[in-house]
C-alpha cells in the first residue's frame, strides 16, 4: 500500500526539481507559443493596393454560425470596385470556428494569433479599421 | 380550349393544347433546367439545356422549350443520357464564364449558379478562356457585363416584346456574338429594367444597388408602387431596415413582373436626407422644429379659433392622390364631422371636375372597364388623348401583350404624335387638330351608323333613346369633321371599321381629354360610342366595348372614391341629397348643419382667393406646382391665414405653410390604393421610418381629432377599412386580410349588380370644338403632359431618376423652330401673361405647329406658374434674343 504512494512521490519530486518539465508559462511576461494552426480573432488582410482585400461578398457573414459578422458593401465610385463600407466583427459572439476564413474567396479573412480580447466594456465589436490595424501591425509584406 | 394529357416523370398532367413541354412542366411543379426560356417571352431555344427524352411514336431527344405537347406523350426529364448532355453543355457555357460570383450581385439567385450546383459539375475538361470584355457602364442605372453573358437572348426578347423598345440585340456573328446596342452606342431606352429582371446570370446589373447587399440577405416584401395609377406590385428588398432595391415577381400583381423606370429604380426617396424630420412651426417667417404634441396643440387651437370666429366653412381641406384610401377616408370624415366643412377637394377632381360623375355613371351603366386587365384581353385598343408610354408605361406593356397575344388592333388618337413602341397589324396613329375631339368622335359615330357597322335593329331595341340619334346627326357631316379635325375621311372610316370589328374593344380616355375644358362633352360622346358598340353586341355576359379612364397618381381613383370632393360622400353618393346626408350622419354619429353643403364657388382656390377661407389643411399634396394655374394657388395661399401641410418633404407648398407635419412614405405605412382600373390593392408596411419622427397620415388625423375633442378609436388601417366597408356601398365586401391574397375590383361588383336587361341611354352632345383665341402677343399654345421618368415629389428625390432625365425640355415643332431660328438645345424663354420660364428647346416633329409641349412632372421647373389654365397662350423667344 505504501509502495504506490512512494512511487508517486518519486515522480512528483523528480518533476519538482527538473527545470525542463515546467509547463506553467509566465504570462504575460512570457509570450505563449501558439500552435501554427491556432485560431485567434479573424483579421482582415490588406491587398497589393494597400487597401482591404475584402470584396464584401458577404460569404463570411453568411457562413458564420454565431452571426457575428456584419458586412455592408459599397461601390468605389472611382474604380467601380466592390468594397466593404462596414465590416464589423462582434468578438463576444465569435466562436473562432474559422469558417469565415474557409469561405472567403479572396483570403481576406485569416484567423491569426490574436487572443487577448478581454475588455472593460460590455461589448467588443471590432470595426473594419481595427481589424485592418491588426494586420498592419504585423508588417507582413505583400 | 382543348386540353392534352401527357406524362412527365411518371406524373400525369393536363395542359392546354399548344403549350410546350417546358411550360407544361413548370405549371405542374416539375423542374427542367433551362436558361433561355421565360414564360413571358417567346421561345428562343438557345441555351440547349432543357433537353428531355420524349416518347411519342418513337423515343427521341427534344428541347422542352421548343416542343409542343401531344396526347399521350411520355417525357423523362432526367435520364442518364440527358444529364450527360446537359453537363457537357454547361461545361461549354462555363468555359468562358467569368468566375466573379463573389462580386456579382446575381450570385445567390443566379440560374447558371443553380444549375451548376444541381448538376454537380466538377472542374471543366476545357481550358478556360476568359473574354475579358470591358464592363459597359454608359448610363447611371444599368451595367452590362458581357463576360457573364450566356447569350440566352432573354433580355433581347424582353426589350423587344415587353417594352417594345428593341434597344439591345445580338451584335456580330458566331463566336464573336454579344448583346449590345447598335454600333455600341450608349444605351438609350426607357430603362424599364426588364433586361435586368429576366437575365438568368449577372450580365445586367442594377447600378443603383451599389453592392449594398446580397440576394440572400434581403427580406422581400411585396407592396404597391407609389407612382402612377397602374398600381404595379413591386417587391421591396430590404436589409437592416432600409430599402436596397426593387424587384418584381412574374406571378403576382396585375403587372406580371413588368415595371417601369420609376417603379424599379425610383425608390431612393424613402431614405432621402431631405425628408422632414420633425413637425415644423413657422414663427416670424422661419420654421422651427417642435414636438408632435406642441404642433398638434397649436394647430387645433388655431383651427378652433377659426371655427369659433367664422364657422367651419372657413376651413378648406385638400386630400391627397398619393395617400391611401384609409388616410383619405379619415381626412374627409375629419373635415366634415370635426372641422364641419364641406370645402374639401383633391387635385384630381380640381383638374378634371367632370370626370368623377361621368366615370361613376359609366360604371353603373356597365360601360367602364372593371380592371386594367381588359387592356390585355382586348382585340381593339383605342388610346384617345393619352400618352401610354409616358403616363402609364406598364399599361402600355399590357397593350403590347394584347397586340402580341390577341393580334389586337391599335388606334392612337392625340393632339401630338405619340410614340408608342410596338406595332400592331392594324396600327392607326391619328393626330387630330387642337380642340376637335368631339367632332372626331361624332364622325366615328356617324360613320358607324351610316355604314351600318353595327346591328342597328338590335341597337334600336336596346337603346331607349335611339330615335334621337339620327336627328342629332342629321346636320353633321363627316366631310366637315374631316376638315375640322385634320384627319382624312378615309382614315376615319378605317378607324370606325376597326373599332366595330368583332372582339373586345378597350377605349382608354386619357388625361388630355379629361382635363380639357370640353371634357364633359367629350367623355359623353365617348360613352355614346361605347353604348352604340355595346348595344348591338351579342349578349355574351360582358360588354364588348369598355371605357377606361386614366388617372394620374397611384391613388387618384381612391381619393375620389373616398369622397374627398365637395359633391360626393364616400362612394359617389351626392352631398346635395338629403337622404345621403342623413345616412352618413347616422353612420358617423354626427349632425351636419345644412349650410355647409351650400357652395358659392366650385373651386377651392377660388374660394380662398376671394378670402372666404381662413384656414387650409393640405394632406400630401403640392398644388403650387401641380395645379394648372400656380399663380392662382399662390394668391389663394397668401389670402389664407393659416395653412397646415402634411407631407414627406418640404415642398413648395409646405414652405408657405404655417405648420408642417412629417408623414411617412409608402414603404412605411399600411393601407390600400385603388388604381385607375378600380382595383383596390393593399400595400404592406415594410420598414420603420428611420431617423425621422414621422407618423402615418391616419394616425396624425386621429391625434388631431383627439386634440379637437373627438375620439377616433382606430388602431390600424384595418379598422378604418372595415368602417369603409360598411359606410361606402361600392366598397362593400372588401376585407383587409383577404386583400393580401387577392385584389378587390369594386367596379365589377357594382356593374355586376346592374340589371342586364336595362336599356342603354345615349347622352347626345353638340359637336362643338374648342377655339383658342389667337393672340398676337402670345401666338403659341402651351400644352403640358406627363413624363416617363418623373412624377410627383418623390421622383425628384430619387437620384437614379434625376440622373437619367435631369432636364425638362420644351418640345417645339420643326417649322416653328425654323422660323425663330431655334435649334436643339438652345435656351428658350416661354412667357405667358403671368410668368416666364427658361428651358432648353427640343425640336421635334411630335408637336403640331403652334403648340409647345412641356412636361409638368419636373416639379423643380415652375411650368405651372406660367400656365393660366389648361391651355395657355404663350410666346417663345431665344434667351439671348429680344427681351
Amino acid at each position: 500500500m505504501i509502495l504506490p504512494l512512494l512511487k508517486g512521490l518519486i515522480l512528483t519530486i523528480k518533476r519538482f526539481f527538473n527545470p525542463n518539465a515546467v509547463v506553467t508559462q509566465q504570462y504575460p511576461e512570457e509570450r505563449p507559443k501558439l500552435p501554427s494552426r491556432f485560431r485567434g480573432l479573424p483579421e482582415l488582410q490588406i491587398g497589393k493596393d494597400g487597401r482591404e482585400r475584402c470584396i464584401a461578398c458577404g460569404l463570411c457573414a453568411k457562413v458564420c454560425p454565431s452571426k457575428c459578422i456584419t458586412v455592408e458593401g459599397a461601390t468605389d465610385k472611382i474604380t467601380q470596385r466592390r468594397y466593404p463600407k462596414v465590416y464589423e466583427l462582434d468578438a463576444f459572439r465569435c466562436i473562432f470556428c474559422g469558417f469565415c476564413e474557409e469561405a472567403c474567396p479572396v483570403r481576406a479573412v485569416i484567423l491569426r494569433d490574436t487572443f487577448e480580447l478581454s475588455t472593460y466594456q460590455n461589448k467588443n465589436i471590432f470595426d473594419k479599421k481595427q481589424l485592418l490595424d491588426l494586420t498592419k501591425k504585423r508588417k507582413i509584406s505583400f | 380550349m382543348k386540353t392534352i394529357n401527357l406524362v412527365v416523370d411518371d406524373k400525369t398532367i393536363t395542359v392546354p393544347e399548344g403549350t410546350n413541354i417546358f411550360q407544361a412542366s413548370l405549371d405542374n411543379g416539375i423542374y427542367i433546367p433551362g436558361l433561355c426560356y421565360h414564360p413571358k417571352l417567346s421561345q428562343f431555344g438557345g441555351c440547349r439545356l432543357c433537353m428531355v427524352e420524349v416518347t411519342e411514336r418513337r423515343t427521341a431527344h427534344r428541347f422542352a422549350c421548343a416542343h409542343p405537347v401531344s396526347e399521350g406523350m411520355i417525357v423523362k426529364v432526367n435520364t442518364p443520357k440527358v444529364v450527360r448532355y446537359r453537363r457537357s453543355v454547361m461545361e461549354y457555357l462555363l468555359a468562358h464564364h467569368e468566375l466573379s460570383c463573389p462580386t456579382c450581385d446575381k450570385a445567390g439567385e443566379c440560374s447558371l449558379q443553380d444549375i451548376t450546383h444541381e448538376l454537380m459539375l466538377s472542374p471543366s475538361r476545357f481550358n478556360a478562356v476568359r473574354m475579358n470584355a470591358p464592363v459597359v457602364r454608359d448610363n447611371p442605372i444599368l451595367e452590362l457585363n458581357r463576360n457573364r453573358c450566356v447569350l440566352c437572348g432573354r433580355c433581347v426578347s424582353a426589350c423587344k416584346e415587353i417594352e417594345g423598345v428593341g434597344a439591345i440585340d445580338f451584335q456580330k456573328r458566331g463566336i464573336k456574338t454579344y448583346v449590345g446596342t447598335a454600333f455600341d452606342k450608349p444605351l438609350d431606352c426607357s430603362f424599364c429594367g426588364g433586361c435586368l429582371a429576366v437575365c438568368p446570370t449577372g450580365s445586367w446589373q442594377d447600378r443603383t444597388l451599389e453592392f449594398r447587399g446580397r440576394p440572400w440577405e434581403f427580406k422581400k416584401t411585396q407592396t404597391i408602387c407609389p407612382y402612377c395609377a397602374v398600381g404595379c406590385t413591386i417587391v421591396l428588398n430590404t436589409k437592416s431596415g432600409s430599402v436596397r432595391r426593387v424587384t418584381s415577381d412574374d406571378y403576382i400583381g396585375i403587372n406580371e413582373g413588368n415595371l417601369c423606370i420609376k417603379g424599379r429604380f425610383g425608390h431612393e426617396f424613402i431614405h432621402s436626407a431631405e425628408r422632414l424630420k420633425t413637425p415644423l412651426i413657422k414663427k416670424d417667417g422661419a420654421f422651427h422644429p417642435s414636438s408632435w404634441d406642441d404642433a398638434l396643440e397649436y394647430i387645433s387651437k388655431r383651427f378652433q379659433q377659426i371655427i369659433n370666429e367664422h364657422g367651419g366653412k372657413a376651413i378648406g381641406g385638400i386630400g391627397s392622390e398619393k395617400c391611401t384610401n384609409e388616410d383619405n377616408y379619415l381626412f374627409q370624415k375629419f373635415c366634415r364631422s370635426v372641422l364641419r366643412t364641406n370645402t374639401i377637394d383633391n387635385l384630381s377632381n380640381l383638374r378634371s371636375p367632370s370626370l368623377n360623375s361621368l366615370m361613376y355613371e359609366s360604371v353603373i351603366r356597365g360601360i367602364a372597364s372593371t380592371s386594367l386587365k381588359e387592356i390585355e384581353h382586348a382585340n381593339t385598343l383605342f388610346f384617345f388623348g393619352t400618352d401610354m408610354t409616358e403616363a402609364h408605361p406598364v399599361a402600355g406593356t399590357m397593350a403590347r401583350k394584347a397586340i402580341r397575344m390577341n393580334n389586337a388592333s391599335l388606334i392612337i388618337a392625340n393632339i401630338r404624335t405619340i410614340s408608342f413602341s410596338g406595332t400592331a397589324k392594324n396600327d392607326i396613329r391619328l393626330t387630330y387638330s387642337f380642340g376637335s375631339q368631339i367632332p372626331f368622335i361624332h364622325a366615328l359615330i356617324k360613320i358607324i351608323i351610316d355604314e351600318k357597322l353595327i346591328d342597328l335593329k338590335k341597337a334600336e331595341s336596346s337603346i331607349s333613346n335611339f330615335h334621337e340619334l339620327p336627328l342629332a346627326f342629321d346636320t353633321f357631316s363627316v366631310k366637315e369633321a374631316s376638315q375640322v379635325t385634320g384627319i382624312s375621311e378615309e382614315m376615319m372610316r378605317t378607324t370606325a371599321r376597326l373599332l366595330t370589328k368583332s372582339g373586345n374593344c378597350c377605349i382608354v380616355c386619357g388625361r388630355d381629354v379629361e382635363e380639357d375644358p370640353l371634357s364633359r362633352d367629350t367623355i359623353k360622346a365617348l360613352m355614346n360610342l361605347c353604348v352604340l358598340m355595346n348595344a348591338s353586341s351579342p349578349d355574351t355576359g360582358h360588354s364588348k366595348a369598355s371605357l377606361l379612364f386614366s388617372r394620374s397618381h397611384n391613388n387618384s381613383q381612391g381619393v375620389n372614391d373616398m369622397g374627398v370632393v365637395p359633391e360626393f360622400f364616400p362612394g359617389y353618393s351626392t352631398t346635395s341629397d338629403v337622404s345621403n346626408r342623413e345616412n352618413i350622419e347616422k353612420q358617423w354619429g354626427v349632425k351636419f348643419s345644412d349650410d355647409i353643403f351650400m357652395r358659392e364657388s366650385k373651386n377651392i382656390f377660388e374660394l380662398a382667393r376671394n378670402g372666404a377661407l381662413k384656414g387650409l389643411y393640405i394632406m400630401g399634396e403640392n398644388p403650387l406646382v401641380s395645379y394648372p394655374n400656380g399663380k392662382e394657388v399662390l394668391e389663394a395661399f397668401q389670402k389664407t391665414g393659416f395653412i397646415v401641410v402634411q407631407d414627406v418633404f418640404l415642398t413648395e407648398t409646405a414652405q408657405l405653410a404655417d405648420v408642417v407635419l412629417p408623414t411617412v412614405t409608402f414603404a412605411e405605412k399600411e393601407g390600400t390604393f385603388t388604381n385607375m382600373g378600380m382595383t383596390v390593392q393593399r400595400l404592406n408596411k415594410i420598414i420603420q421610418p428611420s431617423g425621422v419622427d414621422a407618423k402615418p397620415d391616419w394616425q396624425i388625423i386621429c391625434e388631431f381629432a383627439k386634440k379637437m375633442g373627438y375620439s377616433y378609436s382606430y388602431a390600424s388601417p384595418k379598422d378604418i377599412l372595415s368602417e369603409i366597408e360598411s359606410v361606402v356601398p361600392i366598397y362593400s365586401g372588401i376585407n383587409y386580410d383577404r386583400l393580401k391574397r387577392k385584389e378587390f375590383y369594386w367596379a365589377s361588383s357594382v356593374s355586376g349588380s346592374r340589371n342586364k336587361s336595362a336599356k342603354y341611354l345615349l347622352n347626345i352632345v353638340q359637336p362643338e370644338s374648342l377655339e383658342i383665341k389667337q393672340n398676337k402677343d402670345f401666338p403659341f399654345v402651351l400644352l403640358t403632359g406627363v413624363s416617363l421618368n418623373h412624377q410627383g415629389t418623390f421622383s425628384r428625390y430619387s437620384n437614379a431618376l434625376v440622373s437619367v432625365s435631369p432636364e425638362c425640355f420644351a418640345e417645339m415643332n420643326r417649322k416653328d423652330a425654323q422660323k425663330m431660328n431655334i435649334h436643339d438645345g438652345d435656351a428658350v424663354v416661354i412667357e405667358s401673361s403671368q410668368n416666364k420660364v427658361t428651358l432648353k428647346a427640343k425640336v421635334t416633329g411630335k408637336s403640331p405647329e403652334g403648340i409647345v409641349f412641356v412636361s409638368e412632372d419636373y416639379e423643380w421647373i415652375p411650368i405651372n406658374l406660367v400656365r393660366t389654365g389648361v391651355y395657355t397662350p404663350v410666346k417663345i423667344y431665344k434667351e439671348t434674343g429680344q427681351i
